[in-house]
């Protein structure tokens, strides 16, 4: 009886509940929409750059990343890695051997970053061939290199023309080599564009006398909420001998900057929560005084406290409940059609965008955590609402509410 | 079933200069099957007196004993289930919940009791068929009159079948035919079924139809007659 009487009171003001339902679908429909384009872009970012440069996950020496030492290296083998190559949620495995050298040709030389990489599972995962504005690309048993166009220019090395390379190899070996270049390429990112070196595996290794070892394995899950269980997965299997780092821990500027984003995205979606808010507390506290005789009655006639202040609440959740619908189903086939057909961007934007090797659209992210992540704080911010109102309702008085509730608590 | 009230007080602004004694200490006691008018002009304490009786509000002092037992004494949960199981209360403007219909006005407070669906539902209609109201078991109070929405309110008292029914001035609202109609059901359910019925009142309407009159002044008890009933009316359906 108490369900009934809760729908039935609901319906009492028509006006209030309706208005009161769409200003938290309304509320849900902005902040879903919100939230949804802020973490497909944030999805978008992470893969990107990940291809680009670090790659989503990467095997390295526990010491690696603190000495960034060509001494602390892992096997390059198929045994070594062969977990991660069966792991059923990585779609990509790649070695790759990354060190520093002094580039030079004729009387220039800089500082470059040298990368020896699997020339063709490079270019499917990180479109490295796609970059090539002069020569051709790499082949794995090439003697050649690839050269970023910013150092190219610097060092005034051409097509054809040859650089030096020159660094310290495993274990105190001088590295040292001079190589041909084969392509260059551009990179839109200056601090890219200006010290990449790329190198067939098989070379890098021979310069850096590495033999068969790498400096990293570097890998990518199919999906980025896979991350987490993935890592884990590799830690638990290669243990304390083989640092699992993922993007957040390779790039932590840019872990850093979504971090930042995302949290006044937040702040901007509970501050819409909290006007909405206050809507909705009026209403629950109307809800309340307006009906203090009536409810002084129920309880003359044997209605437990804690029973009407159960009422209050389902009538409570109920108009949460049809918020939360409402909002859903308003929200639901948008995203829906965002994330089937994302907003194009056009002009300079769309230029620079895909320069830098990012789509030029607006992605959306469908994920079930933000629906309910949306869902728990409505129903949270109508429990924080109802605070007040059952406190009043539990307080008052029931002579004073039989006589009219003015001074019923 | 006896009410006993013992030195019962009731003080407003106690703490300051000007203490209101809405209750003074009151000795009563009615027994079960009376049908009492408690009548006193607007602020005399008649209905302060039935709030204390009811157990809704509390006394300054004294006690109210219903079959030896203090209901005064009780903590709020027990006194909301002994009110729900033995009182049953009359108010002055119905006070029926207006979302339901009349007959599931009349459940409602049977199934506080814990009776199942099929008892409250025959005897809430048993009892609103008694009442005359057999052709508007399912309207909401709105499409009912007030003399059937206070048939509502009588069915809705007695529906949990309660040694006493407090009544607060139950006549006000309503016209002399729904007066008269109303008294009619009352007064043969008191005969019928040993109810007792305790009015606050200053209608002569009611005031006529009570075996006893218990007239109040200032929170005192002026005077406590017992009378010959004059009349019993059929009750129109």
């Amino acid at each position: 009886m108490l369900v009934t009487l809760a729908w039935r009171n609901l319906w009492r003001q028509k006006r209030r509940t309706i208005l009161t339902a769409s200003a938290l679908a309304l509320a849900l429909l902005l902040s879903l929409l919100m939230r949804c384009v802020q973490e497909g872009s944030y999805t978008a970012n992470i893969e990107n750059a990940a291809r680009l440069s670090t790659g989503l996950i990467q095997l390295q020496h526990p010491e690696f990343a603190e000495s960034q030492s060509i001494d602390d290296l892992l096997p390059g083998d198929d045994k070594f890695i062969e977990f991660a190559n069966h792991h059923h949620n990585l779609q990509y495995v790649m070695p790759r051997i990354e060190s520093f050298a002094l580039a030079a040709a004729g009387d220039k030389s800089k500082g470059v970053m040298v990368l020896g990489v699997d020339p063709d599972k490079e270019a499917q995962y990180s479109g490295l061939s796609d970059k090539l504005i002069s020569g051709s690309y790499l082949q794995a048993d090439d003697q050649q290199v690839l050269i970023a166009e910013g150092l190219a220019d610097h060092l005034g090395l051409k097509l054809g023309e040859q650089v030096i390379l020159y660094g310290q190899g495993y274990r105190g070996q001088t590295a040292a080599g001079l190589y041909t270049i084969k392509g260059i390429l551009h990179f839109p990112m200056p601090q890219l564009n200006n010290q990449l070196i790329y190198l067939p595996l098989q070379l890098a290794q021979e310069l850096y006398s590495t033999d068969s070892l790498v400096t990293a394995w570097v890998l990518h899950s199919e999906e980025l909420s896979l991350l987490e269980e993935t890592v884990n997965d590799l830690k638990a299997f290669y243990g304390e001998k083989v640092n699992v780092r993922d993007w957040q821990d390779l790039s932590p500027d840019m872990a850093q900057q979504i971090l930042i984003d995302r949290a006044s995205g937040l702040f901007l979606m509970y501050l819409l929560y909290g006007i909405v808010g206050f809507a909705l507390f009026a209403t629950l506290l109307m809800m309340v005084l307006e009906r203090q005789r009536e409810f002084a009655v129920m309880l003359a006639t044997g209605l437990l406290r804690i029973k009407l202040l159960k009422l209050i609440a389902i009538e409570s959740t109920f108009i949460g409940l049809l918020g939360i619908c409402l909002g859903l189903l308003l929200s639901f086939p948008i995203l829906t059609w965002l994330f089937f057909n994302p907003i194009q961007l056009t002009g300079d934007t769309a230029q620079l965008m895909l320069e830098m090797g990012y789509d030029p659209i607006i992605p959306v992210l469908l994920d079930p955590w933000l629906f309910l992540h949306q869902v728990v704080v409505v129903l949270g911010l109508l429990a924080l609402c109802l605070i007040y109102p059952m406190w009043r309702l539990y307080r008052m008085d029931l002579v004073s509410a039989l006589k009219g509730g003015a001074h019923a608590a | 079933m006896t009410i006993k009230i013992t030195q019962l007080c009731k003080t407003y602004n106690q703490d300051t200069d000007f203490p209101v004694h809405a209750v003074d200490h009151l000795d009563l006691e009615i027994a079960q099957g009376e049908f009492v008018a408690v009548m006193g002009p607007s602020g005399s304490g008649k209905t302060t007196l039935l709030n204390m009786l009811g157990g809704i509000d509390s006394p300054t002092s004294g006690k109210v004993c219903i079959d030896d037992k203090n209901i005064i004494e009780l903590q709020e949960k027990d006194r909301i289930a002994y009110r729900r199981d033995n009182i049953g209360f009359i108010f002055q403007d119905y006070s029926l919940l207006p979302v339901l219909t009349a007959l599931e006005n009349v459940e409602f407070v049977m199934q506080l009791q814990g009776h199942s669906e099929a008892e409250c539902r025959q005897r809430a209609t048993d009892l609103l068929i008694k009442v005359g109201l057999a052709d508007h078991l399912h309207k909401v109070p709105a499409k009912l009159s007030g003399g059937q929405q206070q048939r509502v309110a009588v069915a809705r008292a007695l529906a949990p079948s309660p040694k006493f029914v407090m009544a607060d001035e139950p006549t006000a609202n309503l016209d002399a035919k729904s007066t008269a109609e109303l008294l009619d059901i009352m007064q043969q359910l008191n005969e019928q079924e040993g109810t007792t019925f305790i009015f606050s009142t200053h209608d002569p309407r009611v005031i006529g139809r009570a075996k006893r009159v218990i007239v109040f002044e200032d929170g005192k008890k002026t005077d406590d007659k017992q009378i010959e009933q004059k009349h019993s009316g059929e009750i129109k359906q």
